[in-house]
C-alpha cells in the first residue's frame, strides 16, 4: 500500500498504563480515508489502550502516530481533538445527568463561537429527529440504542475527520446493534474515516471494510475485511469459538 | 504475517518471568536476632536497680509499647485489608473504660481485666463492623470518623462514668523506682502479642484474604473468599489489641476521662505511625512507631507546646505520604534493601 | 403550633447555612473524588480571617465575606497545586487523597493552634444579639442573614454550573471524567479551579458562621462528620442533594436539639450517617457509590 492515501498511520507503539508492564508492544495501524476499520482481537489484545494512544489519553512511550503527513504523538487529547479525531469510549460515553441537548452542547465544547455552534447542533438534530424529541430528557433516561445514537450524534457536532468507537454494540440488543451499525454507515456516507474495535469480531468485520488483527500487544495482521473473515488461520485463532457462540 | 510462533515466544517469556519471580522469595527472618532484642527489653527495668532515675526512659518505652500495640492492631484492618479508620481510639476508649470502672467499682486490678477489656472492645468492633463494613473506601473513613464523634459525645455525657471529668483510679503502692514496671511488662506482652498475632496471620489463608480484599474486593468475593466474615473479623481482632492497651493505659494515667483517649491525635498517631513504618508489613509499624515517637519527644522537648505538636505530625504526615507512600518497610522492600532483621513477611 | 414552626424556622435557616458549608465539599468530591476531610478547617479559617477583620479593624463580617471567599481560593489552588495535583495518577486515588486531606486537615488545626490558640472565639456585630419578629416567630438576626446570603451564594453557584461554558465544563467533568477529557475539556485546570472555588465556599460560610457559632481550631473535627452526613444523605458529589439533606437533617436536629438539649441535636447527624450507610449507603439521590 503506498503511504500517501494513509489518513493516519500508527506504528510500532509501546504503551502501557502507569509504571505498569507495556499493554502495546509493536501495534500499529494505517488508516485510510473514507473507509471503515475494524480492530479485533482476544481480551487484553490491548485494542482499546491502542484507541486511547490515538486520542491522547495515554501516552505512547514509543512509536509514531502521524495524521495527515504530521506527528500527533505527544500532543494533548483536546489538540488532537481539534485536528478532528473523535474518540468514543466503551460504554457510558454520556453525561447521565444532562439532557439530551446539553450533552450535544458538551460535544461542541472546544467551539467557542455559539452561533456557529448552535448551527451545527440544528443540523445534528435534523440528522437524529428523535434527539430532538428527547431535547430535555436527562440523557441516563434514554433507551441503549438511544443513547448510542446520542454518543454519535454528540461526536457528529465537531464534524470530526475520523470517529474512533470503542466497542459501539457492548451490552446492546442484537436489534439495538444493527441500528448502530446504521448510523456508523451514516458516518461513512457523509465521508468520515471510522475506526471501530469489536469483540464480536464476525459483525464487525462485515460492517467494515479493512480489518486489524491485534494480539499481545502487537499487530498480527491487517487487510481487506472479507480477507480476514475468510482466512482459515485467522478463523481458527480469533473467530473459531467466539464466532460460534455468537 | 506472524501467528503461533508468537504465542509460544511469549509463554516461554512468562515462564522465565514466573521462574525468576519463585527465585527471588527469600527464606524466614532472623530469629535468634529477634530473640535477643525481646530479651534486651524484657530486662530492661533492672536498671532501676544501678540507682539512677530511669523513670522517663521506661515510661517512653511503655508508651511506644502501647503505640506498637495499637498500631499493629490498627494494621490488621487497615494495612492488611485496606479498610482505612480513623475512629480506632473509641476502641482504646472502651478498654480503659471496662477496667477502668471495674478498677474503680470493684477494685479489680486491670492486669486482670485487660483481656476481658479487650473482648469487650471486640464485640463492640464486631458490632460496628457489621453496620460500618457494607461500605468501602472513602464512605467507610467517613463512618469512623462518625464513631468517634458519636463515642465522643456518648462518654461526655453518661454520668456513670463521671462524663467529661472522667473518673480517678487507685494508685498502685509502689516504690516510686518500680511504680512504672509492671505496666511496663504488661505493654511490652500485648505489643509482643499483638506482633505474634499480626505474623501468623499475615501468614495464614486468613491474611491472604485480608490482602486480597484490599486489592480488590470484588474480584476477592468471585474468587470465593466469604469477604464480609474477614472484614468483620479483621476489624474485630484489631479492636482487641487496641482495647487491651486502652485497658492498661487507664489505670497507669491513674484516671479515665473522654479527652485522654478520644482525642484525634490519638488516632492520627496509629494512622500516621502505620503508614511510615509500612502500611500492610508486619515490622511496619513497630518502626514507624520508633520513629514518631523520637520526633514527638524531639519536637516536644524542643518547641514545648502541643499544638506545634499537631502540626508537625501532620506535616510528616503529608510528606510521608507524598514520597513515602509504602513507608520504610515497604519502600526498603521494592529496593531490595530490607535488612533481615526487619523482614517479617 | 407556633412552638413548632418556630423550630422549623430556625432548622431552615441553619439548613441554609449548612447547605454552603457542604457545597464546596460535594462540588470538590464530585469533580475529583476527593473526601476533603480538610473542608471544616479552611472554615474555620475563613471564620477566623472575618473574626481579624473585625476585630482589628471593625469590617462588618458579612462584608468581609468576599475578602474570606478569595483568600481562600487562593489558598485552596496553592494547597491543590502543591499537594494533590501530583496523587492524580496515584493508583490508589481515593484512600490516599482522604488520608492526605487528614493530614492537612491535622496541620492547619496545629497551626491554628499555634497562631491563635485554643480559645474559643465570636465574631459580634450588633445584628448577632439582635433578633427579627415574624408574627409570633422569633429569629436571631445573624442566623437570618447567614441563611439568606448562603441560600443567594447557592443560587448563585447552581447558575454558574448550570449556565457558563466553564459550569458545563465542571457538571462533564463531575459526570463522566473521560467523556469530558476527550470532547476537549481541560480538566486539570477544571480540577484545579473547582478545588479553588470549593476552599472559596468553605471561606465565605466560614464568614458567616464566624458569628452564629463560636469556634476554635479543633472545632473542625465536629464539623466534618456533620458536613458528611449532609453529603452523604444528598447522594455524593450532588449539589443539590446535599442542600436537601441540609435542610433535612439541620430540622430534624432542630426538633431533636428542642426536645432533648442541645448535646443531642449534633447527634442526629451522626446517628444519621450510621443509618443512612446502613440503610441506603448512595443516598437520598445518589446511585450505588464504588
Amino acid at each position: 500500500m503506498p503511504e500517501s492515501t494513509a489518513l493516519l498511520e500508527v506504528r510500532d507503539v509501546v504503551a502501557g498504563y502507569g509504571r505498569g508492564p507495556a499493554i502495546l508492544n509493536g501495534a500499529g495501524i494505517t488508516v485510510e480515508e473514507g473507509r471503515t476499520h475494524c480492530i479485533i482481537g482476544p481480551n487484553g489484545a490491548g485494542k482499546s489502550t491502542l484507541l486511547k494512544v490515538v486520542s491522547g489519553l495515554l501516552p505512547a512511550r514509543a512509536g509514531e502516530v502521524v495524521f495527515d503527513g504530521e506527528s500527533i504523538a505527544g500532543l494533548r487529547p483536546d489538540e488532537i481533538l481539534r485536528r478532528g479525531i473523535c474518540f468514543v469510549p466503551q460504554e457510558r460515553a454520556l453525561f447521565p445527568d444532562m439532557s439530551v441537548r446539553e450533552n450535544l452542547r458538551m460535544g461542541g465544547y472546544i467551539i467557542t463561537d455559539r452561533a456557529d455552534l448552535d448551527r451545527r447542533l440544528d443540523e445534528v438534530l435534523e440528522a437524529f429527529p428523535v434527539l430532538r424529541e428527547r431535547g430535555g430528557q436527562r440523557a441516563k433516561s434514554l433507551s441503549g440504542g438511544e443513547q448510542q445514537m446520542l454518543t454519535m450524534g454528540r461526536t457528529l457536532v465537531l464534524r470530526p475527520r475520523i470517529v474512533m468507537l470503542d466497542e459501539p454494540s457492548l451490552g446492546l440488543a442484537p436489534r439495538i446493534v444493527s441500528q448502530v451499525f446504521d448510523i456508523i454507515r451514516l458516518l461513512k456516507d457523509k465521508g468520515i474515516t471510522v475506526i471501530i474495535v469489536e469483540q464480536n469480531a464476525v459483525v464487525g468485520l462485515s460492517n467494515a471494510d479493512l480489518g486489524c488483527v491485534l494480539d499481545l500487544g502487537r499487530t498480527m495482521f491487517e487487510g481487506p475485511a472479507d480477507g480476514i473473515l475468510e482466512d482459515p488461520r485467522i478463523r481458527e485463532l480469533y473467530l473459531g469459538k467466539r464466532a460460534g457462540a455468537a | 504475517m506472524t501467528d503461533r510462533q508468537n504465542i509460544d515466544t511469549v509463554l516461554a517469556e512468562r515462564d522465565a518471568y514466573n521462574a525468576a519471580l519463585a527465585g527471588t522469595r527469600r527464606r524466614g527472618g532472623s530469629w535468634p536476632a529477634l530473640l535477643v532484642i525481646l530479651a534486651a527489653l524484657a530486662l530492661f527495668p533492672l536498671v532501676q536497680l544501678t540507682g539512677g532515675n530511669w523513670n522517663y526512659p521506661l515510661h517512653l518505652m511503655l508508651y511506644a509499647f502501647m503505640y506498637v500495640a495499637m498500631t499493629s492492631g490498627w494494621n490488621i484492618l487497615g494495612g492488611f485489608a485496606g479498610y482505612i479508620s480513623i475512629g480506632h481510639n473509641v476502641f482504646f476508649c472502651i478498654g480503659g473504660y471496662v477496667s477502668g470502672m471495674l478498677l474503680a467499682s470493684y477494685g479489680i486490678s486491670s492486669f486482670l481485666t485487660a483481656p476481658l477489656a479487650g473482648v469487650v472492645a471486640m464485640a463492640v468492633g464486631f458490632c460496628v463492623g457489621f453496620i460500618t463494613l457494607r461500605v468501602r473506601g472513602p464512605a467507610f473513613i467517613i463512618s469512623s470518623i462518625a464513631l468517634l464523634m458519636v463515642a465522643r459525645i456518648l462518654f461526655d455525657n453518661w454520668d456513670f462514668v463521671g462524663g467529661s471529668n472522667g473518673i480517678s483510679l487507685p494508685r498502685m503502692e509502689l516504690p516510686v523506682q518500680y511504680v512504672k514496671i509492671p505496666y511496663y511488662y504488661a505493654m511490652l506482652v500485648i505489643a509482643v502479642a499483638s506482633l505474634v498475632a499480626s505474623y501468623a496471620i499475615r501468614h495464614s489463608k486468613f491474611g491472604l484474604g485480608l490482602r486480597a480484599i484490599s486489592q480488590d474486593e470484588i474480584k476477592a468475593e468471585s474468587a470465593g473468599i466469604d469477604t464480609r466474615f474477614y472484614k468483620i473479623l479483621a476489624f474485630a481482632i484489631s479492636a482487641f489489641f487496641v482495647g487491651t492497651a486502652g485497658a492498661i493505659w487507664g489505670e497507669y494515667m491513674t484516671y479515665i476521662r473522654p479527652n485522654i483517649f478520644l482525642i484525634i491525635l490519638v488516632a492520627a498517631n496509629m494512622v500516621l505511625m502505620c503508614i511510615l513504618g509500612g502500611k500492610g508489613t508486619v515490622a511496619g509499624p513497630v518502626v514507624g512507631t520508633v520513629l514518631l515517637i523520637a520526633f514527638n519527644e524531639f519536637f516536644v522537648s524542643q518547641f514545648g507546646a502541643s499544638q506545634i505538636n499537631i502540626l508537625g505530625t501532620g506535616i510528616i504526615m503529608i510528606l510521608a505520604l507524598m514520597f513515602f507512600p509504602n513507608g520504610i518497610v515497604g519502600t526498603l522492600r521494592r529496593r531490595g534493601r530490607l535488612p533481615r532483621i526487619l523482614d517479617w513477611d | 403550633m407556633t412552638d413548632i414552626l418556630q423550630i422549623l424556622l430556625i432548622g431552615a435557616v441553619l439548613g441554609g447555612v449548612y447547605a454552603l458549608m457542604a457545597s464546596g465539599l460535594t462540588l470538590i468530591f464530585g469533580v475529583m473524588k476527593i473526601i476533603n476531610l480538610a473542608h471544616p478547617v479552611f472554615i474555620i479559617i475563613g471564620a477566623y480571617i472575618s473574626y481579624w477583620l473585625f476585630t482589628l479593624v471593625g469590617l462588618d463580617p458579612i462584608l468581609s465575606m468576599p475578602i474570606a471567599m478569595i483568600a481562600l481560593f487562593c489558598l485552596g489552588i496553592v494547597v491543590y497545586k502543591l499537594i494533590f495535583e501530583r496523587e492524580a495518577s496515584s493508583a490508589k486515588y481515593s484512600e490516599m487523597t482522604v488520608l492526605l486531606t487528614f493530614a492537612v486537615a491535622l496541620s492547619f488545626d496545629g497551626l491554628l493552634g499555634v497562631l491563635f490558640g485554643n480559645i474559643q472565639r465570636i465574631t459580634s456585630p450588633s445584628y448577632a444579639v439582635e433578633a427579627v419578629m415574624l408574627g409570633d416567630l422569633f429569629l436571631p438576626k445573624g442566623q437570618f442573614y447567614a441563611g439568606l446570603i448562603s441560600i443567594a451564594l447557592i443560587g448563585a453557584l447552581v447558575a454558574f454550573l448550570k449556565f457558563t461554558r466553564f459550569g458545563y465544563a465542571i457538571r462533564a467533568t463531575t459526570q463522566n471524567r473521560e467523556a469530558a477529557q476527550l470532547l476537549g475539556v481541560n480538566v486539570g485546570l477544571v480540577s484545579t479551579i473547582t478545588f479553588g472555588i470549593g476552599i472559596g465556599l468553605a471561606g465565605a460560610s466560614g464568614a458567616l458562621i464566624s458569628f452564629i457559632f463560636s469556634f476554635f481550631p479543633a472545632r473542625h473535627w465536629e464539623w466534618i462528620a456533620l458536613l458528611m452526613s449532609l453529603i452523604v444523605l444528598g447522594g455524593m458529589g450532588r449539589l443539590m442533594g446535599a442542600v436537601v439533606g441540609a435542610f433535612l437533617l439541620a430540622i430534624v436536629s432542630a426538633f431533636v436539639g428542642s426536645y432533648f438539649g442541645s448535646t443531642w441535636s449534633m447527634m442526629t447527624f451522626y446517628l444519621a450517617l450510621f443509618l443512612i450507610l446502613l440503610v441506603r449507603p448512595q443516598g437520598l439521590f445518589g446511585e450505588k457509590m464504588e
